[in-house]
């Protein structure tokens, strides 16, 4: 019996020690920062990782080719604004005056190239189901 | 009209639930069966009363009473009749309506199938199932109401939300919602053997059921999700670990680990406190899910929707949490085992192991999706984590897991289990070497997980295929019937296990679905003008031309898209670019032209110039098809699992000896068939 309680108590440690490991490694390579366009032009830090930021899409500037698959904008917060130049799909929400999150990083322009491109929707529409648009 | 009658309704409902819930405790402390048939009868009120207000918002619906602020909000008048149907749980009130109807309409089905309950047992599970019927009127009475008037009555609706307008959308809530309200009952049922003090596993008998419609009814409302957001959200996937998918999949994950520790304890009387556990954090998990898609907490773009609600449900959440540590507590000493642990290697071994790894699998999953709360408790920072974490953490011990449960029909209880193990995987290891040898060899594929998955599955259907022509043949020499006659009694006689397998052979071929389709599906998107072709995957696509079409409700931009397969099989393509008449936001339909061995995913990205420049988004992707296939050999092989015996045969012993395993010594042949597996 006691045998059978020291098995258990070694698998249990192998397959803690097991996820336990994943669950870091895959934190670490999941690790996004989520900050909005003010902080994120605060913080210089920002310029060189990966980082999600959260924005207002501004008029000025907006430029969508939706057959060339590009958007270039300005992405607005209370105080300056990012310049983003997002590649892929365009979501169907995407637009102008849009509260949008996109993810990727700046360039050593300060451009920010971004590989996702979320929206919001409609705010009318509430629970129920994922609501952004996505890209993989 | 339906304004008076869905108020009235709702407000009566609380008090009848207020007076079921009083009554339940009453009859509880005075053991008096008049009470608790009070008790039923006043939840067969409540449910009345929210069919009433269903009713009400249904009609109010169909016949676009805009003065309802909730109808003017979800609907129009040229919407078809299915979706104004569904526009009932379009929102956060008509969708807490439907879960709460939902929950009514089971909870009558519970009073009566239960009605023989005596004493404290059925006064403790009414009392949980009158408190949660309580909370859901009172929270669309006073937080969100379905039938609240509209402050100006416009001439038509808003519209449905175009990316609802989808037949997968119609289906998907409800089946959800069932799911969730009906793992209320397994938790009512452990509450009342709990208050009660019981100490047999009888009980667990009237739990299975529940737990396992509750689990089917999630199960298929987790695909139908899936499969809306691959042809609605237009990326091609149809799960991205998303806030809110996540929240559908944690009740899922410890609601199938709860499936099979409770056969332990049904059959060897171990994992109570383990299952008591389960059983209170799937039904916690299913509100906490409901809590997240509600409260805005997590939804970090949605800064809007911070209701009240979320505070309901909060609080909701921690009342059923102390409750049920509470209690659990209470009676720790009567959930002692009858036995201990006799080895890693036989059932029971394996049914912790799996319990283990479903566990975390829901506890990283839980901690990846509150990531940003908890990091902005911690470090004042939000941090998400995204996808990347998921795949690389939850897929690998997915995939362990599918291997546990492919090595499941061959395993036994007790002391001997390894023994035979070794002996009886030889086959399905030969066969799954030849599979293995046979995908790198003449299919070309090298990656490791896609063998290994390939393997685990060879080995999984020959596992269930040898133990069904093992079962055959014992029965065959036992009773000297013929194999056909033997094969189908064979089956009728234990439900459970063949109908338990069947739902893993359905989950093994999600599983190969969702490999195959994440680990080689290739995508492109040419930009086409008219008559000119791009080939991706080895799928040649040829772009005709654009059109403009007229719909009910929306106009189409529609491209007309020529698909040539390898094999120079031909087909017409047409996704749409849709312009709803009460929408600012176009909507994307694809279209899919979909074998068994791969789906041509077809995407209208974008145009220029009226169609003179076309991008037109492509996506092979492997072996989905499989999902929806494996999706429904899970739900038959669920539904199996309930079904009753149809025929009766001379030996009765199969199906008692089930009951008690402990007394079958020389004929555990006979008890390892009846084993539900």
């Amino acid at each position: 019996m006691t045998l059978i309680r020291a098995k258990l108590l070694a698998a249990g440690i192998i397959l803690a020690i097991a996820v336990g490991y994943l669950g870091l490694t895959g934190v670490s390579s999941g690790w996004v920062y989520f900050v909005d366009v003010d902080k994120y032009l605060a913080d210089p830090q920002y310029k060189h990782q990966r980082v999600r930021i959260h924005g207002t899409v501004a008029a000025e500037g907006f430029e969508v080719s939706s057959a060339g698959l590009t958007a270039n904008f300005r992405l607005a917060g209370n105080g300056g604004a990012v310049p983003v130049c997002y590649r892929g799909n365009i979501p169907d929400l995407f637009g102008v005056e849009k509260s949008v999150v996109v993810e990727g990083r700046a360039d050593a322009n300060g451009v920010f190239q971004a590989d996702v491109l979320m929206t919001k929707c409609a705010s009318k529409y509430e629970p129920g189901s994922p609501h952004e648009e996505k890209q993989p | 009209m339906t304004e008076i009658i869905g108020n009235l309704s709702l407000g009566l409902a609380v008090l009848l639930a207020a007076g079921a819930f009083v009554g339940a405790l009453a009859a509880g402390k005075f053991e008096s069966p008049q009470l608790l048939r009070l008790t039923r009868r006043l939840i067969g009120g409540v449910a009345a009363l929210l069919t009433a207000a269903s009713g009400a918002l249904i009609a109010a619906l169909l016949n676009n009473e805009f003065s309802n602020a909730y109808v003017a909000s979800y609907t129009e008048r040229a919407l078809p009749f299915g979706y104004k149907l569904a526009a009932f749980w379009a929102g956060q009130e008509g969708s807490l309506l439907l879960w709460a109807w939902l929950l009514a309409v089971m909870a009558v089905i519970f009073a009566i199938v239960r009605r023989r309950d005596t004493g404290l047992f059925a006064a403790g599970a009414l009392a949980p199932v009158a408190a949660i019927l309580l909370f859901f009127s009172m929270l669309m009475l006073f937080a969100a109401n379905p039938f609240r008037p509209a402050e100006v009555v416009p001439a038509d609706g808003h519209g449905l939300n175009p990316m609802l307008q989808d037949p997968a959308m119609i289906a998907h809530p409800p089946m959800l919602f069932l799911g969730y309200a009906g793992y209320a009952f397994p938790f009512a049922l452990m509450i009342g053997a709990l208050v009660a003090g019981r100490k047999d596993n009888d009980w667990l008998a009237a739990l299975r059921p529940w737990a396992i419609v509750s689990w089917l009814f999630l199960s298929i409302g987790i695909l139908l999700g899936a499969q809306w957001a691959y042809v609605e959200l237009g990326w091609g996937g149809y799960w991205a670990w998303d806030p809110v998918e996540n929240a559908s999949l944690l009740p899922w994950l410890t609601g199938t680990a709860l499936l099979h520790s409770i056969m332990v304890q049904q059959h060897r009387g171990m994992f109570r406190k383990w299952n008591a556990f389960l059983i209170a954090v799937t039904f916690v998990l299913c509100v906490f899910g409901s809590y997240l898609t509600r409260s805005g907490v997590i939804q970090s773009v949605h800064a809007f929707g911070q209701s009240i609600i979320g505070t309901f449900f909060l609080a909701f959440l921690a009342v059923l949490a102390i409750v049920s540590a509470a209690v659990i507590a209470w009676r720790w000493p009567l959930l002692k085992p009858d036995r201990g642990l006799e080895g890693l290697v036989g059932r029971e071994g394996f049914f912790l192991a799996t319990n283990v790894l479903l566990l975390g699998m829901t506890l990283i999953t839980l901690i990846g999706t509150i990531f940003p709360i908890i990091s902005r408790v911690i470090a004042s920072q939000e941090v998400t984590v995204g996808p990347p974490f998921y795949n690389k953490v939850v897929a690998p011990l997915g995939l362990l897991l599918v291997g546990l449960m492919a090595v499941g029909p061959l395993l036994s209880y007790g002391a001997d289990a390894a023994k035979k193990l070794a002996k009886s995987i030889v086959i399905p290891a030969i066969l799954a070497g030849l599979v293995v040898t046979g995908l790198w060899v003449w299919q070309g594929v090298h990656n490791g997980w896609a063998l290994l998955a390939g393997a685990i599955a060879t080995l999984g259907i020959a596992a269930v295929l040898i133990d069904l022509f093992k079962g055959l043949r014992r029965r065959v020499s036992e009773t000297g019937e013929k194999p056909a006659v033997a094969l189908v009694k064979l089956i009728d006689s234990t439900h459970r296990r063949y109908g338990g397998q069947t739902v893993h052979i359905g989950i093994l071929m999600i599983a190969l679905g969702v490999i195959g389709s994440s680990l080689f599906a290739v995508s492109d998107t040419p930009q086409l003008r008219p008559g000119e072709s791009a080939t991706v995957g080895g799928q040649k696509i040829t772009f005709v031309k654009l059109d403009e079409k007229r719909f009910a409700n929306y106009t189409a931009v529609e491209a007309e898209v020529i698909l040539t397969t390898p094999a120079g099989k031909t087909s017409t393509l047409r996704p749409q670019r849709r312009f709803y008449d009460k929408s600012e936001q176009p909507n994307s339909e694809v279209a899919i032209e979909s074998q068994l061995r791969r789906d041509v995913y077809v995407n209208l990205a974008g145009w220029e110039g009226g169609g003179a420049v076309t991008a037109i988004q492509v996506i092979v992707n492997p072996l989905v098809s499989l999902l929806w296939t494996g999706g429904l050999v899970l739900s038959i092989g669920g539904v199996f699992c309930l079904l009753p015996r149809f025929f009766r045969d001379a030996t009765p012993a199969v199906a008692r000896v089930e009951i008690k395993p402990v007394e079958i010594g020389r004929k555990r042949a006979v008890a390892s068939v009846s084993h539900s597996f």
